[in-house]
């Protein structure tokens, strides 16, 4: 089976200055994969690329085997990928109800009315929003929203869901509790997800592997166990021992594996 | 093919606004060149009317008049936007809206009303009075006063937009003269260069001020060759040529300008802090604003007064003919279609697509022209029989507003787009939302308010339009402002003065519609 995402030999230059220097890297079909990284070091933009915002200078990226974007063209447009996106701004639009908000893809892509509205009773149920379709995201709080940007992007059903930082401005609990839920409603779809950190421990929360940046290259790429065992680089070390040290506890489940596969400090 | 054409609808879409901006706005710039190379008098002898010493002594003439405006204008607006904008002065709200109010009407209408103040049977003239507002001072004077807001505006703007922890940082180590001198003015200096640069090219544009006031300018011995004793289309479009460099010279300033700055410096997004306290200064200083907002609406007053006096508003509907339905035609289809391009081109400026920058650079070009030139260049581009049923009716007039006006929407446009997260976008491309389904069903709705004031901006811009409209109205179809230009040379003084009333009260009416709706409180 051709992996879901495919990246080959990408590389991405603002100016002279590159972002992506032959990046080359691979999602399987129903796989999470963390990619971690330092500011700066060309998560975000990956994400960009990946979902058909802009093209690589040279090397191709292909999508269930097919050839998306390369040398610097972008072959399908954003809209004709089958991806869903969840920021670390959440970019809930504000001028539409939660129901609204999840029906609009789904309108986009010319779901029968009824099975849209089956979709979406379904999914809002599945995130415990049943009772607040028809509020706006301004009269929501901050777990509710997160949780409205899920459902969002997995209401469309789709190839993959690249998740940017959306746990980046959320408290400890929340954490903990949108992580479990994250985890879950993956796990259960089984689809293919990206999601960008700078955190390690919100990575194995979600059970994921691991791709590390640095100024644009992949330093190492495999599981917690892998990066535990022989950390590549400093930060990579730094990663891991600040994984360790938040312990982070991952409600309903996954909270067992995180506490024990964490080294001591 | 529908596959193809949704596809291809972004590229589509923006370039057929961007055709459309560069028919209206910057073809009308290049065909007088065309033209000059088939005159039927041979190019050698049309520009050898650029040859006499007199035209470029009026043209040195003009622009040291443009800048001497200029440079009055912000001596009044830089202190007034920043007293108005960052202290304690009493009633600044009031002060400001008072001292902006005549910035959305033709010059010419206040310089009318100056005349009733000041002319010689003016309700304070005299003949020494009447002698100085009849040349250069006057002229001066009166267009100063009309543009100062621009400055008052844009530094009050970008002292609103600036980052209330950069004031606040400033008054914990120094005073309050220090932090507006030091921290504050520094701050709105994108704002006073750009108030400048504005206020240079509507100066030295100005045809009706300068027309009334019988002050011989260059903008005006061209207009003079388009008709009358003195017409020579021929040599009109040569002594429009040299405009062309200073126009290019205005552009690359503000070029400069706009790539320093983000355009969130525009924006109104206005930190809640304490206004920098007055002390004993505050009386005085108070005092003295109020003094500037009264004398900016005085012209305004003299208007009322005079038509009440000669009974001229009963005389209204005999005089006004069809004008005021022509203006607000030609001013709402103008705004209309301004908004439509400004919303497309401003979104792609926002965003920063390829090419928006070079179309935004050329709406800002058409409207640091002088107006005069761009009436030529449509004149020549649209008087053939073919064209005849654009340029025999308003439709000319509302081609001439959007190549004008075009930057108004544009740019207001793009400050509001600007100030949103590309996110809500690109979440809806991602769900599978094309171009055009982004536009109108995420970006529009979003940005409804920024839309409307936009669209209210270019009609009021419109509506205070002489110099574009005055010279290619068709007959029958004249807006209130040429219709008030025209009679004042031999109508009744009172219906003049009451038809700039009606002008006065029009504008005031769609500021207070527009200011009522976007003070709404908007869905959630």
């Amino acid at each position: 089976m051709n992996p879901a995402i495919e990246l080959c030999d990408v590389t991405l230059r603002y100016g002279n200055q590159p972002v992506l220097e032959g990046l080359s890297l691979s999602v399987r079909q129903g796989d999470v994969l963390a990619l971690l990284g330092p500011s700066g070091c060309g998560k975000s933009t990956l994400l960009r690329l990946i979902l058909g915002f802009i093209a690589p200078a040279q090397g191709h990226l292909r999508l269930d085997g097919a050839v998306v974007s390369g040398e610097g063209r972008v072959l399908q447009p954003p809209e004709a990928r089958r991806l869903a996106v969840v920021f670390q701004d959440l970019a809930l639009w504000p001028h539409l109800t939660v129901q609204e908000n999840l029906a609009f893809g789904l309108a986009a892509q010319k779901i029968p009315t009824q099975e849209r509205e089956q979709r979406i009773a379904h999914m809002l149920a599945r995130v415990g929003l049943g009772e607040k379709a028809t509020r706006y995201p301004g009269d929501l709080s901050g777990g509710e929203r997160q949780r409205v940007a899920i459902a969002r992007a997995l209401v469309l059903e789709p190839r993959a869901v690249l998740l940017d930082e959306p746990l980046a401005n959320v408290d400890v609990a929340l954490k903990a509790e949108l992580l479990g839920l994250f985890r879950e409603v993956l796990k259960e779809r089984e689809v293919t997800t990206v999601y960008v950190s700078h955190d390690l421990s919100e990575a194995m929360a979600l059970g994921a592997r691991a791709a590390v940046l640095e100024t644009g290259r992949l330093v190492q790429h495999g599981s917690f166990d892998d990066l535990r065992s022989a950390p590549a680089t400093p930060f990579v070390q730094a990663l891991v021992n600040n994984a360790a040290w938040k312990n982070i506890q991952v409600e309903p489940d996954g909270a067992d594996r995180v506490a024990d596969d964490l080294p001591e400090r | 093919m529908i596959t193809r054409l949704a596809r291809h609808q972004e590229p589509l879409i923006f370039w057929g606004m961007g055709v459309l901006l560069i028919a209206t706005a910057l073809l009308p710039l290049l065909w007088p060149m065309t033209e000059l190379l088939r005159l039927p008098e041979g190019l050698g002898k049309v520009l050898a009317t650029l040859g006499t010493g007199r035209m470029w002594a009026l043209l040195g003439r003009s622009v040291a008049l443009a800048a001497g405006i200029t440079f009055i204008a912000c001596l009044l607006g830089i202190p007034l936007g920043l007293l108005l904008a960052r202290t304690d002065v009493v009633g600044a709200r009031v002060i400001l809206l008072l001292h902006a109010f005549p910035l959305f009407l033709p010059p010419f209408l206040l310089a009318l009303g100056w005349f009733y103040l000041f002319g010689h049977q003016g309700l304070l003239g005299e003949a020494a009075t009447a002698g100085l507002m009849f040349g250069e001072f006057g002229l001066v004077s009166v267009l100063a006063l009309a543009l100062a807001p621009i400055v008052t505006l844009l530094v009050a703007l970008g002292l609103w937009g600036a980052d209330p922890g950069l004031e606040e940082a400033a008054r914990t180590v120094a005073g309050p003269w220090r932090v507006a001198t030091r921290i504050l003015l520094p701050a709105a200096w994108p704002g006073i260069a750009l108030g400048a640069i504005v206020v240079f090219a509507l100066a030295l544009s100005e045809l009706g001020v300068p027309m009334f006031l019988r002050v011989d300018v260059y903008p005006a011995a061209v207009f003079a060759r388009l008709g009358g004793i003195d017409y020579a289309p021929g040599e009109a479009l040569a002594l429009a040529l040299p405009l062309i460099p200073i126009a290019l010279l205005l552009l690359a300033a503000e070029r400069r300008l706009s790539g320093r700055r983000s355009f969130a410096v525009l924006g109104l997004r206005t930190g809640s802090r304490n206004p920098l306290p007055l002390g004993r200064w505050r009386a005085a200083a108070s005092a003295a604003c109020w003094l500037v907002a009264a004398v900016s609406i005085a012209p305004l007053a003299s208007l009322a007064l005079r038509a009440q006096q000669g009974n001229g508003f009963a005389a209204v509907p005999d005089w006004i003919g069809n004008s005021l339905t022509n203006s607000l035609l030609a001013g709402g289809l103008a705004a209309t279609g301004i908004v439509i391009i400004g919303f497309v081109v401003g979104h792609g400026v926002a965003r920063r697509r390829t090419g928006a920058t070079v179309l935004d650079a050329l709406a800002v070009l058409a409207f640091v022209t002088p107006a005069v030139i761009l009436g030529i260049g449509l004149i020549a581009l649209w008087n053939r029989p073919a064209l005849a049923f654009v340029y025999g009716s308003i439709g000319m007039i509302v081609v001439g507003y959007i190549g004008r006006y075009a930057v108004v929407g544009l740019r207001t446009l793009t400050t509001v787009i600007a100030q949103s997260s590309p996110h809500l976008e690109e979440s809806a491309a991602a769900a599978g939302a094309g171009y055009w389904r982004r536009l109108t069903r995420i970006v529009a709705p979003l940005h409804w308010r920024g839309v409307f004031a936009a669209w209210l901006l270019a009609l009021v811009f419109c509506l205070r339009d002489l110099e574009t409209a005055v010279l290619f109205y068709p007959p029958g179809g004249e807006p209130l402002t040429v219709r008030i230009f025209t009679l004042e040379a031999n109508g009744p003084e009172a219906v003049v003065a009451a038809l700039a009333v009606v002008q006065t009260a029009v504008t005031a009416a769609a500021l207070a519609l527009g200011g009522a709706l976007l003070g709404r409180r908007s869905a959630p």
